[in-house]
């Protein structure tokens, strides 16, 4: 019995933990092609779910119009802030463009509130609430689809990385300089990578929206999804689907043994546990790449 | 200076009386001008900080990125006027500036920098025939060509660097200081690729260089650079043979002794 309650723990912190693989796929996009941890992220995921709402219930569109139609529309708006935003900022010091990105997501936050108020609505996916036994243990299917919906963002990206435009943005965030002398467009390829993170923030935002009511609050999956991200190395997609995995685990498990001594919350602090202890034991992460230096 | 027209038609690139300014007060390059030949091996000689990778940046449009511009003078390539292009749109001309300090992209294999230098245009067939042809120009790429190629030794790098830029189809290939801090028998063994591709393929090249010894073997004519100007003109075997070029920079003639008042005076006038 015990052992159930155990591997119930395990997988269920499993699939939460490739939910936040799923937003912090966006993240590392933008800092695989840029080097810049993007604060907005949350502001986008939260945005990305605004905007299905407003397609699917002020509009009326089906789901299936409205979630593509809302990463066409996001896509676009995420172009748009690196062109109006941070374009103008390429070179200057990172913590400019860091405070950059929290503002964007300060004003993200303030500008749904003003449009679509602060009330929680839900997206009403239709995935069903039945409880899903896999042997003996009760998986919630909401997660289940947003485990899938991250390890095939995890495939395709993998796949996106190694091809000739993936390359391309691989070598603009190791030297915007030498890009540039080979005529590699770094604003352009920039622009792109911030263009896929609000798409990626889509699904994230759609599947959290569903899971906890589309608000404010989901902004704040930043601190995990910046967790995840750093854990797995910043800019390895693989790293931040096991840094999730690894995160979701020992969330749950730990949680649920740790609480009933520390009278709950226990939750947060091995998040920020693993967060303090990966940038003191291991800065550059599970698999991110590490700064060569060659004597 | 005025030329000929049909002196013009033979030149890939001409830099007449460019001024670089950076950050809109500091003039950088006061009045360069440079003529390279069709095919042509041209190299930049002079000491640190005289002008010669700003020269460089000017023609490749590199310049804007460190917030510099060119104030005054024009250049043209093949007989177009480049001045105002962005830099992309002079790689797309047949430009290719191979910068200081090798750069390679350091988290990728050596076979990625070269794809991430290929037009996007170009199909599959010709980048693997054209990866082929870098690699028979640089065998010791080819052995390393899945690697990190920020774990490559500097030679190996500085190949990289040139191969590289040579995928983007230059017409015009620019490098700048590719001696820095390698073997001499590494040096002569990249110049001597250098002057091969030229050969071969009738690739235009601006050489900057410190290491004029090196640089004057294999280019035909050679500038020579001063605070922002340019105080010598002459082939390489007549600047070889200057007394002044063998004292400041080849490290001949009666030595570098600045309590000579003869020798200081002369380099002061170039400075002035």
């Amino acid at each position: 019995m015990e052992l159930v309650f155990l591997a119930e723990l395990a997988a269920n912190g499993a699939l939460t933990g490739l939910l936040y693989s799923l937003f912090a796929i966006g993240l590392v996009l933008i800092y695989k092609a840029s080097s810049v941890p993007n604060l907005a992220q949350g502001g986008l995921t939260m945005v990305g779910a605004y905007i299905v709402l407003a397609l699917a219930r002020d509009i009326g569109l089906p789901l299936w119009v409205a979630i593509p139609l809302a990463a066409v529309v996001m896509f676009g708006f995420g172009m748009g802030i690196e062109r109006v935003a941070l374009r103008r900022l390429a070179g200057r010091p990172i913590v400019m463009i860091l405070m950059m990105t929290l503002g964007i997501d300060i004003f993200l936050r303030g500008t749904t509130l003003a449009i679509w108020g602060g009330t929680s609505r839900s997206v009403e996916l239709g995935v069903g609430y039945d409880p899903l036994f896999i042997g003996d243990v009760l998986i919630s299917r909401i997660h289940l689809v947003g485990a899938a919906v991250a390890l095939l963002l995890f495939v395709v990206f993998v796949l996106f990385f190694r091809s000739r435009l993936g390359i391309r943005l691989r070598a603009i965030a190791d030297d915007y300089m030498a890009s540039w002398s080979v005529g590699i467009s770094v604003e352009r390829g920039v622009g792109l990578s911030w263009g896929l993170a609000s798409i990626v923030a889509v699904a994230a935002g759609v599947i959290w929206g569903e899971i906890q009511g589309v608000d404010q609050s989901l902004s704040l999956l930043l601190l995990k999804g910046l967790t995840v991200a750093v854990l797995g190395g910043l800019d390895s997609i693989f790293g931040a689907v096991l840094a999730g995995l690894i995160l979701g685990i020992l969330e749950n498990v730990g949680s649920t043994y740790l609480d009933p001594f520390v009278g709950g919350g226990s939750r947060d602090l091995i998040v920020a546990a693993v967060l303090i202890l990966t940038v003191m034991l291991r800065p550059h992460g599970l698999f991110g790449r590490q700064d060569i230096e060659r004597v | 200076m005025t030329q000929a027209p049909d002196k013009e038609a033979t030149n890939i690139l001409s830099m007449n009386s460019v001024e670089v300014l950076y950050d809109n007060v500091m003039l950088a390059i006061k009045g360069v001008s440079i003529q390279v030949p069709k095919g042509g091996m041209v190299a930049l000689l002079g000491s640190n900080g005289a002008g010669k990778s700003t020269t460089l940046k000017a023609i490749s449009g590199l310049l804007k990125a460190e917030r510099g511009r060119v104030s005054r003078g024009e250049i043209s390539f093949d007989g177009t006027v480049i001045t105002g292009l962005p830099a992309q749109r002079r790689v797309e001309m047949g430009i290719c500036h191979v910068i200081e300090g090798r750069r390679v992209f350091e988290h990728l294999t050596p076979d990625e920098n070269l794809e991430a230098a290929a037009p996007l245009s170009m199909n599959r067939a010709t980048l693997k025939t054209e990866k082929q042809r870098i690699y028979e120009y640089f065998p010791r790429l080819a052995e390393r060509k899945n690697s990190q190629a920020g774990y490559l030794s500097g030679g190996e790098q500085q190949m990289l660097a040139i191969g590289r830029a040579l995928m983007t189809q230059p017409r015009l290939l620019m490098l700048d200081e590719p001696s820095l801090g390698l073997a001499p028998f590494l040096v002569a063994e990249i110049f001597s690729i250098i002057k091969k591709i030229n050969k071969e393929e009738k690739l235009s090249v601006l050489l900057v260089e410190q290491n004029a010894l090196a640089a004057l073997e294999i280019v035909s004519d050679g500038y020579l650079i001063e605070n922002g100007r340019v105080v010598m003109h002459d082939t390489a075997q007549a600047l070889k043979a200057n007394s002044d070029i063998q004292e400041f920079y080849l490290g001949g003639g009666s030595g570098t002794n600045f309590h000579d008042i003869k020798h200081y005076s002369r380099r002061k006038r170039w400075l002035s």
